[in-house]
């Protein structure tokens, strides 16, 4: 059954009927969380692309209140195995940060997942154009039937979106942990039983508020480092909204931080890791065509060359002397000729990560220092790809993840001898 | 009339000469109090310094949070600046057990005076260095913050915000210390008002660049979804 014999579904007459508590239900073998603002018709047809798996396993559906009662009302109740609950996340802070909304959703699932004995868990958080079938047979299916341990999504998107993942992001985990995975934080992730039960059992033995596990940044890190089985999915064409180029500051703070901080936590682990592997992939990726705004690449270069200007102090105490020579050459450059090199911007970025882990300076500053060398390098790759086909723009960041690779050895010198191997 | 001026020669030498005999002992008594100290001195800075970098003193330093220190100290090394500190205080504690050898009283009454004024200078070396950890502290902010919204004058913000907080923290220093304390008020409101005058005239310049900024982002703003949000680049 796909999507369109779902829309053609009789559907049952609509019952005022409210949604049950996620407390109420007693057990599942499936658990989805939908945070993103998915319409309802959408969720009517993924529950009717989830009615499809064989062995009917008891399905629950975390969804708000408003989308859960409508959903409820067309497909006609819980009666069946798929049951929809209200959900707002335990905890979930919007004021803290998006990232930290997001958070408190995937504790929330997972807590409600091992309570209810469930199979695994996956949390649709992005705003994304699923294809329910699909979805069902590549992203849920593999959970259940425990071919693998997390499923990682992959998106269709236009080559100036997703920039701070395909920068750093997606390049960054692939050279530490050694798998190529296109969107290691998701942030539709899904996690198998095994998985949950260790990022919950981790967080119940954590202490102080620190060092509780953030799920997205954490899931990857913890299946590559445990060994289990990881495999990406096309999760379908996703909308990102426009960027504000000029509050990147505050956006490395938040992302880059746990980032970080992980990187510290799991350094035993990727300290032994060379090269990288690629992982199982159902689907092939949809490229997005149509017509897309070039970021503003002079205003960029002006940041960059104001940070190269005043930042002096402060880079100074984080990059090495030829780092810094580099980027007063690169400074010098006109507009069309600006190339920032791959391994420059590895190191740059490891670079950062070690001081972060030294606490060279305050980090929330660090960070933030941060933005005019990320606008840089967002220049750099404008230029770059401005004419350039979905393919060239796959291999040029294939380039980039291959150069984050080859200056792993420079990390992992730098991180166990930050004082002696200064270059 | 000469036997009379011999004998006031001949009194004024023995006179100049018993209180240089009397004064002898105390200069010797200082100059081997300064030697051993100097000598103590350096022995506790080594033992303290080699202590010191057994305990791997300086990295527990950057763990603990005091990355800045290593900019004050001499050749970057926060356990040279402690041993330093250590000697300095040994001969300053021989210079004082010396100048005792003179005159036990003035000693004593020194002795009081500087131990009475030690509660000031400790105080006022915690608002100094307070001050200089903030003032450092907010120059950075500024300086980023400026950078990152494209400010032309944002290294003149910095600046000018870091010394607004060193010369507030100085005049309550000095005033800790009771030096000069009109003096100090009426220096720390002319430099103030110096200070806040050049804030001023960088934001006026800079106003002109706030402005279009602040438009061109309220224009961007047409639709909730344009709230902050890191993960749309991920």
């Amino acid at each position: 059954m796909n999507g369109s014999e779902m829309q053609t579904e009789p559907v049952a007459p609509p019952v005022p009927e409210k949604a049950e508590k996620a407390e109420q239900a007693e057990s599942a073998d499936f658990v989805i969380g939908i945070l993103s603002d998915l319409p309802p018709q959408s969720i009517t047809q993924l529950c009717g692309a989830l009615r499809t798996i064989p062995g009917a396993p008891k399905i629950l559906i975390l969804a708000a209140q408003a989308v859960g009662d409508s959903v409820r009302n067309e497909v006609g109740g819980n009666s069946s195995s798929v049951s929809i609950a209200s959900w707002p996340p335990l905890g979930a802070d919007v004021a803290a940060g998006p990232l930290q909304s997001i958070s408190a959703a995937y504790h929330s699932a997972f807590s409600i997942g091992e309570r209810l004995g469930a199979r695994a868990c996956c949390v649709i958080a992005s705003q994304v154009a699923i294809d329910p079938p699909r979805w069902v047979s590549e992203f849920a299916q593999p959970l259940l039937e425990s071919q693998c341990d997390l499923v990682v999504p992959s998106y269709g998107h236009q080559k100036f979106q997703g920039l701070l993942n395909s920068g750093i992001m997606c390049p960054l985990t692939r050279s530490l942990y050694g798998k190529r995975i296109q969107n290691p934080l998701g942030p539709d992730l899904g996690v198998s039983q095994k998985l949950f039960q260790k990022i919950t059992a981790s967080n119940r033995a954590s202490r102080n508020d620190a060092a509780i596990t953030h799920p997205l940044i954490s899931l990857t890190p913890a299946a590559a480092c445990e060994n289990l089985r990881i495999s990406q999915a096309y999760f379908g064409s996703r909308t990102y909204p426009p960027p504000d180029w000029t509050n990147t500051s505050s956006i490395l703070v938040q992302a880059l931080g746990p980032v970080f901080l992980e990187m510290e936590k799991r350094a035993p682990c990727w300290q032994r890791v060379r090269g990288s592997v690629s992982i199982p992939a159902a689907g092939p990726r949809v490229a997005v065509s149509g017509d897309e705004a070039t970021p503003d690449v002079a205003r960029m270069i002006e940041s960059f060359q104001l940070g190269v200007r005043d930042l002096q102090e402060i880079w100074g105490l984080v990059l090495p002397p030829a780092t810094l020579l580099e980027l007063r050459k690169l400074a010098r450059l006109e507009a069309q000729q600006f190339r920032m090199g791959d391994e420059l911007w590895a190191r740059i970025v490891y670079d950062f990560a070690l001081a972060h882990r030294l606490r060279t300076i305050n980090r929330d500053h660090l960070l933030r220092s941060m933005a005019p060398l990320y606008l840089a390098w967002v220049a750099s790759y404008a230029n770059e790809v401005k004419t350039a086909g979905s393919a060239a723009v796959d291999q040029r960041l294939e380039r980039l993840c291959l150069a984050y690779e080859t200056t792993k050895a420079y990390l992992v010198s730098r991180w166990r001898w930050p004082d002696r191997f200064n270059p | 009339m000469w036997y009379q001026v011999k004998q006031a020669l001949d009194q004024s030498t023995r006179l100049f000469l018993t209180r240089l005999a009397n004064l002898l002992p105390g200069i010797v008594a200082l100059i081997v109090a300064l030697l051993v100290a100097l000598v103590l001195a350096a022995i506790i800075a080594v033992v303290v310094r080699r202590l010191l970098v057994r305990m791997n003193f300086d990295e527990r330093l950057v763990q603990w949070g005091f990355a800045s220190v290593f900019l004050w100290s001499p050749m970057k090394s926060p356990a040279l600046l402690v041993a330093r500190v250590l000697a300095a205080l040994v001969i300053f504690c021989g210079f004082l057990i010396g100048v005792a050898a003179f005159d036990p009283d003035l000693t004593s009454l020194l002795a009081r005076t500087v131990f009475a004024y030690i509660p000031n200078i400790v105080g006022a070396l915690i608002v100094l260095a307070a001050g200089s950890i903030i003032a450092r502290f907010l120059a950075r902010s500024v300086l980023i913050g400026a950078v990152n919204m494209n400010f032309q004058y944002g290294r003149l913000l910095s600046v000018g915000v870091k010394w607004l907080v060193i010369v507030l923290t100085v005049a309550m220093a000095l005033e800790h210390l009771r030096i000069s304390a009109g003096i100090v008020e009426l220096a720390f409101g002319i430099m103030f008002g110096g200070v806040v005058l050049v804030f001023a005239l960088i934001i006026g310049l800079n106003s002109k660049e706030l402005l279009a900024k602040s438009l061109e982002r309220d224009g961007k703003k047409t639709s909730p979804e344009t709230v902050e949000d890191p993960l749309r680049h991920l």
